[in-house]
Protein backbone atom coordinates (compact mmCIF):
# COMPACT_ATOMS: atom_id res chain seq x y z
CA UNK A 1 0.00 0.00 0.00
CA UNK A 2 2.96 2.10 1.01
CA UNK A 3 5.54 0.98 -1.63
CA UNK A 4 7.40 3.64 -3.14
CA UNK A 5 6.60 2.98 -6.68
CA UNK A 6 3.34 3.09 -8.34
CA UNK A 7 1.23 4.70 -11.28
CA UNK A 8 -1.66 6.82 -11.33
CA UNK A 9 -4.45 7.52 -13.67
CA UNK A 10 -5.20 11.13 -13.33
CA UNK A 11 -8.92 12.44 -14.43
CA UNK A 12 -10.04 15.68 -15.90
CA UNK A 13 -13.67 15.20 -14.59
CA UNK A 14 -14.78 13.83 -10.76
CA UNK A 15 -17.34 12.00 -12.81
CA UNK A 16 -15.43 9.99 -14.91
CA UNK A 17 -12.88 9.34 -11.81
CA UNK A 18 -15.89 7.81 -9.99
CA UNK A 19 -16.96 5.69 -12.92
CA UNK A 20 -13.52 4.00 -13.29
CA UNK A 21 -13.41 3.57 -9.72
CA UNK A 22 -16.34 1.35 -9.74
CA UNK A 23 -15.06 -0.37 -13.19
CA UNK A 24 -12.04 -1.41 -11.53
CA UNK A 25 -12.86 -1.89 -7.93
CA UNK A 26 -14.40 -5.23 -9.40
CA UNK A 27 -10.97 -6.68 -10.36
CA UNK A 28 -8.01 -4.83 -8.77
CA UNK A 29 -7.21 -3.75 -5.73
CA UNK A 30 -7.04 0.44 -6.47
CA UNK A 31 -6.93 3.59 -4.57
CA UNK A 32 -8.95 6.81 -4.96
CA UNK A 33 -6.43 9.27 -4.19
CA UNK A 34 -6.25 13.96 -4.68
CA UNK A 35 -4.16 13.90 -7.76
CA UNK A 36 -0.52 15.27 -6.71
CA UNK A 37 -0.54 18.90 -7.51
CA UNK A 38 3.15 18.58 -9.27
CA UNK A 39 0.59 16.68 -11.94
CA UNK A 40 -2.07 19.08 -12.23
CA UNK A 41 -3.50 22.32 -9.49
CA UNK A 42 -6.95 21.58 -10.51
CA UNK A 43 -9.11 20.00 -7.91
CA UNK A 44 -8.54 16.54 -9.60
CA UNK A 45 -8.87 12.37 -8.23
CA UNK A 46 -6.73 10.34 -9.47
CA UNK A 47 -6.65 6.13 -9.11
CA UNK A 48 -3.28 5.03 -7.79
CA UNK A 49 -2.14 1.17 -9.11
CA UNK A 50 0.89 -0.72 -7.95
CA UNK A 51 3.31 -1.52 -10.98
CA UNK A 52 2.48 -4.67 -11.67
CA UNK A 53 -0.94 -4.11 -12.43
CA UNK A 54 -0.23 -1.27 -14.84
CA UNK A 55 -0.62 -3.59 -18.50
CA UNK A 56 -3.87 -5.27 -16.64
CA UNK A 57 -5.60 -2.18 -15.82
CA UNK A 58 -4.58 -0.33 -19.49
CA UNK A 59 -6.39 -2.74 -21.10
CA UNK A 60 -9.15 -3.03 -18.63
CA UNK A 61 -9.81 0.87 -19.54
CA UNK A 62 -9.49 0.35 -23.41
CA UNK A 63 -10.36 3.06 -25.26
CA UNK A 64 -10.93 5.27 -22.14
CA UNK A 65 -7.15 5.47 -22.08
CA UNK A 66 -7.77 8.20 -25.13
CA UNK A 67 -9.15 10.50 -21.88
CA UNK A 68 -6.96 10.20 -19.21
CA UNK A 69 -3.16 10.53 -18.28
CA UNK A 70 -1.20 7.36 -16.91
CA UNK A 71 2.10 8.68 -14.83
CA UNK A 72 4.62 6.57 -13.16
CA UNK A 73 5.56 8.18 -9.29
CA UNK A 74 8.72 7.49 -7.66
CA UNK A 75 8.55 8.94 -4.15
CA UNK A 76 12.19 9.46 -2.52
CA UNK A 77 10.92 10.79 1.10
CA UNK A 78 8.98 13.48 0.85
CA UNK A 79 9.97 14.17 -2.71
CA UNK A 80 8.10 12.24 -6.07
CA UNK A 81 9.74 12.09 -9.17
CA UNK A 82 6.23 12.16 -11.62
CA UNK A 83 7.00 10.79 -15.11
CA UNK A 84 4.52 10.67 -17.64
CA UNK A 85 3.30 7.83 -20.02
CA UNK B 1 -0.52 5.49 49.57
CA UNK B 2 -2.74 8.35 50.72
CA UNK B 3 -5.40 7.67 48.90
CA UNK B 4 -7.53 5.06 46.57
CA UNK B 5 -10.37 4.71 44.53
CA UNK B 6 -11.69 1.08 44.02
CA UNK B 7 -13.32 1.28 40.39
CA UNK B 8 -13.97 -2.26 39.96
CA UNK B 9 -17.71 -3.09 38.61
CA UNK B 10 -17.95 0.80 37.48
CA UNK B 11 -18.83 1.09 33.99
CA UNK B 12 -17.39 4.22 31.79
CA UNK B 13 -17.13 7.24 32.62
CA UNK B 14 -17.25 7.20 36.43
CA UNK B 15 -13.78 5.45 37.37
CA UNK B 16 -12.79 8.72 35.45
CA UNK B 17 -15.02 10.83 37.62
CA UNK B 18 -14.51 9.33 40.65
CA UNK B 19 -10.22 9.63 40.10
CA UNK B 20 -10.90 13.55 39.59
CA UNK B 21 -12.62 13.95 42.17
CA UNK B 22 -9.82 13.03 44.21
CA UNK B 23 -7.08 14.36 41.87
CA UNK B 24 -8.69 17.72 42.53
CA UNK B 25 -8.93 18.12 45.88
CA UNK B 26 -5.01 17.08 45.96
CA UNK B 27 -2.14 19.14 46.07
CA UNK B 28 0.35 16.61 46.42
CA UNK B 29 0.17 13.17 46.46
CA UNK B 30 -0.72 9.95 45.33
CA UNK B 31 -3.62 7.91 44.66
CA UNK B 32 -4.20 4.50 43.82
CA UNK B 33 -6.97 4.04 41.26
CA UNK B 34 -8.19 0.19 40.41
CA UNK B 35 -10.47 -1.40 37.59
CA UNK B 36 -11.47 -4.19 36.19
CA UNK B 37 -11.03 -3.67 32.31
CA UNK B 38 -8.25 -2.39 29.76
CA UNK B 39 -10.88 0.61 28.36
CA UNK B 40 -11.07 2.30 31.92
CA UNK B 41 -7.53 1.90 32.51
CA UNK B 42 -6.71 3.37 28.95
CA UNK B 43 -8.91 6.80 30.10
CA UNK B 44 -7.69 6.94 33.82
CA UNK B 45 -4.12 6.69 32.64
CA UNK B 46 -4.91 9.78 29.65
CA UNK B 47 -7.09 11.64 32.26
CA UNK B 48 -3.75 11.67 34.60
CA UNK B 49 -1.71 12.31 32.07
CA UNK B 50 -3.17 15.23 30.70
CA UNK B 51 -3.58 16.70 34.04
CA UNK B 52 0.07 16.66 34.85
CA UNK B 53 0.33 14.03 37.01
CA UNK B 54 2.76 10.65 36.78
CA UNK B 55 1.42 7.22 36.28
CA UNK B 56 2.18 3.75 36.03
CA UNK B 57 0.13 0.72 35.51
CA UNK B 58 0.47 -2.90 37.24
CA UNK B 59 -1.99 -5.93 36.10
CA UNK B 60 -2.89 -8.12 38.99
CA UNK B 61 -5.03 -11.01 37.54
CA UNK B 62 -8.03 -9.19 36.46
CA UNK B 63 -7.68 -6.34 37.65
CA UNK B 64 -5.66 -2.78 36.78
CA UNK B 65 -4.05 -0.81 39.51
CA UNK B 66 -3.12 2.41 38.81
CA UNK B 67 -0.59 4.29 40.68
CA UNK B 68 -0.91 8.54 40.22
CA UNK B 69 1.39 10.75 41.61
CA UNK B 70 0.58 14.23 42.02
CA UNK B 71 3.33 16.54 42.32
CA UNK B 72 4.93 19.99 39.88
CA UNK B 73 6.33 18.63 36.69
CA UNK B 74 5.92 21.91 35.11
CA UNK B 75 9.02 21.20 32.60
CA UNK B 76 7.30 18.49 30.50
CA UNK B 77 4.12 20.24 29.78
CA UNK B 78 5.66 23.61 28.44
CA UNK B 79 7.64 21.23 26.05
CA UNK B 80 4.39 19.91 24.66
CA UNK B 81 3.03 23.13 24.05
CA UNK B 82 5.72 24.48 22.29
CA UNK B 83 5.81 21.71 20.27
CA UNK B 84 4.45 22.79 16.74
CA UNK B 85 2.63 19.88 15.98
CA UNK B 86 0.05 20.50 18.42
CA UNK B 87 -2.48 20.63 16.16
CA UNK B 88 -6.18 18.68 16.84
CA UNK B 89 -8.38 17.45 13.91
CA UNK B 90 -12.10 16.83 14.96
CA UNK B 91 -13.39 14.42 12.57
CA UNK B 92 -17.60 14.91 13.20
CA UNK B 93 -18.57 12.84 10.71
CA UNK B 94 -17.03 10.29 8.27
CA UNK B 95 -18.03 12.61 5.04
CA UNK B 96 -16.11 16.19 4.39
CA UNK B 97 -18.13 19.04 3.52
CA UNK B 98 -21.84 18.68 2.69
CA UNK B 99 -23.96 18.15 -0.39
CA UNK B 100 -23.48 15.07 -1.70
CA UNK B 101 -22.63 12.13 0.56
CA UNK B 102 -20.72 9.89 -2.39
CA UNK B 103 -18.39 12.95 -3.08
CA UNK B 104 -18.20 13.69 0.93
CA UNK B 105 -16.64 10.43 1.29
CA UNK B 106 -14.36 10.52 -1.37
CA UNK B 107 -13.13 13.96 -0.26
CA UNK B 108 -12.62 12.73 3.50
CA UNK B 109 -10.62 9.91 1.55
CA UNK B 110 -8.37 12.01 -0.53
CA UNK B 111 -7.86 14.36 2.76
CA UNK B 112 -6.72 11.94 4.83
CA UNK B 113 -4.18 10.30 2.03
CA UNK B 114 -2.86 13.47 1.78
CA UNK B 115 -2.42 14.05 5.94
CA UNK B 116 0.39 10.81 5.19
CA UNK B 117 1.90 13.15 2.75
CA UNK B 118 2.13 16.23 4.52
CA UNK B 119 5.17 17.53 5.57
CA UNK B 120 4.31 17.82 9.11
CA UNK B 121 1.78 15.66 10.96
CA UNK B 122 -1.24 16.44 13.27
CA UNK B 123 -0.72 15.28 17.00
CA UNK B 124 -4.17 14.00 17.74
CA UNK B 125 -6.95 12.87 15.83
CA UNK B 126 -10.47 12.80 17.38
CA UNK B 127 -13.00 10.76 15.78
CA UNK B 128 -16.82 11.66 16.62
CA UNK B 129 -20.58 11.10 16.03
CA UNK B 130 -20.59 8.95 12.35
CA UNK B 131 -16.47 10.08 12.44
CA UNK B 132 -16.38 6.71 14.27
CA UNK B 133 -16.89 4.90 11.00
CA UNK B 134 -13.36 6.13 9.75
CA UNK B 135 -11.60 4.23 12.54
CA UNK B 136 -13.75 0.88 12.64
CA UNK B 137 -14.16 -2.40 10.53
CA UNK B 138 -15.18 -1.57 6.67
CA UNK B 139 -13.46 1.77 6.65
CA UNK B 140 -11.21 2.74 3.66
CA UNK B 141 -8.71 4.43 5.79
CA UNK B 142 -7.66 2.19 8.18
CA UNK B 143 -4.08 1.92 6.29
CA UNK B 144 -3.71 5.43 6.10
CA UNK B 145 -4.28 6.22 9.97
CA UNK B 146 -2.44 2.83 10.82
CA UNK B 147 0.31 4.46 9.23
CA UNK B 148 -0.35 7.98 11.17
CA UNK B 149 -0.55 6.49 14.28
CA UNK B 150 2.67 4.33 13.63
CA UNK B 151 4.36 7.89 12.79
CA UNK B 152 3.34 9.10 16.24
CA UNK B 153 -0.07 10.78 15.84
CA UNK B 154 -2.26 10.05 18.47
CA UNK B 155 -5.73 8.42 17.42
CA UNK B 156 -8.81 8.65 19.27
CA UNK B 157 -12.78 7.20 19.16
CA UNK B 158 -15.55 8.85 21.34
CA UNK B 159 -16.89 5.65 23.12
CA UNK B 160 -20.03 7.06 23.11
CA UNK B 161 -20.11 6.60 19.85
CA UNK B 162 -18.65 3.86 18.65
CA UNK B 163 -21.56 2.70 21.66
CA UNK B 164 -24.24 4.23 19.84
CA UNK B 165 -22.78 2.81 16.14
CA UNK B 166 -22.23 -0.90 17.56
CA UNK B 167 -18.86 -0.72 16.63
CA UNK B 168 -17.50 -1.12 20.18
CA UNK B 169 -15.53 -4.32 18.64
CA UNK B 170 -15.16 -3.18 15.58
CA UNK B 171 -12.84 -0.45 16.39
CA UNK B 172 -9.29 -0.80 14.05
CA UNK B 173 -7.09 1.88 14.86
CA UNK B 174 -6.36 4.25 17.79
CA UNK B 175 -7.91 3.66 21.33
CA UNK B 176 -11.24 4.67 22.98
CA UNK B 177 -11.49 8.25 24.55
CA UNK B 178 -14.63 10.04 26.41
CA UNK B 179 -15.72 13.41 26.64
CA UNK B 180 -13.05 14.06 29.06
CA UNK B 181 -10.26 13.46 27.37
CA UNK B 182 -12.19 14.86 24.17
CA UNK B 183 -12.47 18.18 25.69
CA UNK B 184 -8.51 17.85 27.60
CA UNK B 185 -7.56 17.68 23.95
CA UNK B 186 -9.44 20.03 22.14
CA UNK B 187 -8.84 23.07 24.83
CA UNK B 188 -5.02 22.15 25.30
CA UNK B 189 -4.48 22.16 21.78
CA UNK B 190 -2.78 25.12 20.25
CA UNK B 191 -4.33 25.01 17.00
CA UNK B 192 -7.80 23.09 15.67
CA UNK B 193 -9.61 21.81 12.81
CA UNK B 194 -13.17 20.75 12.96
CA UNK B 195 -14.07 19.08 9.99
Amino acid sequence: MFSQEFYIISFESTHHAIQTEIKLKKNFSIETIPTPREISASCGLSIKFPCEKLIDILDELGKEIENVDVFKIQKKGKNKIITKL
Amino acid sequence: MNHKVDARGLSCPKPVIETKKVLDSLNEGSILTIVDNEVAMHNVSKLVQSLNCQVEVKKEKEDFYIYITKGDKIEDIECEIEDEKNLVILFGKDILGDGSEELGKILMKGYIYTLTEYSSYPKTLLFLNSGVKLTTEGSEVLDYLKLLEQEGVEILSCGTCLDYFHLKDKLKVGSVTNMYTILDTLHSAKNRITL
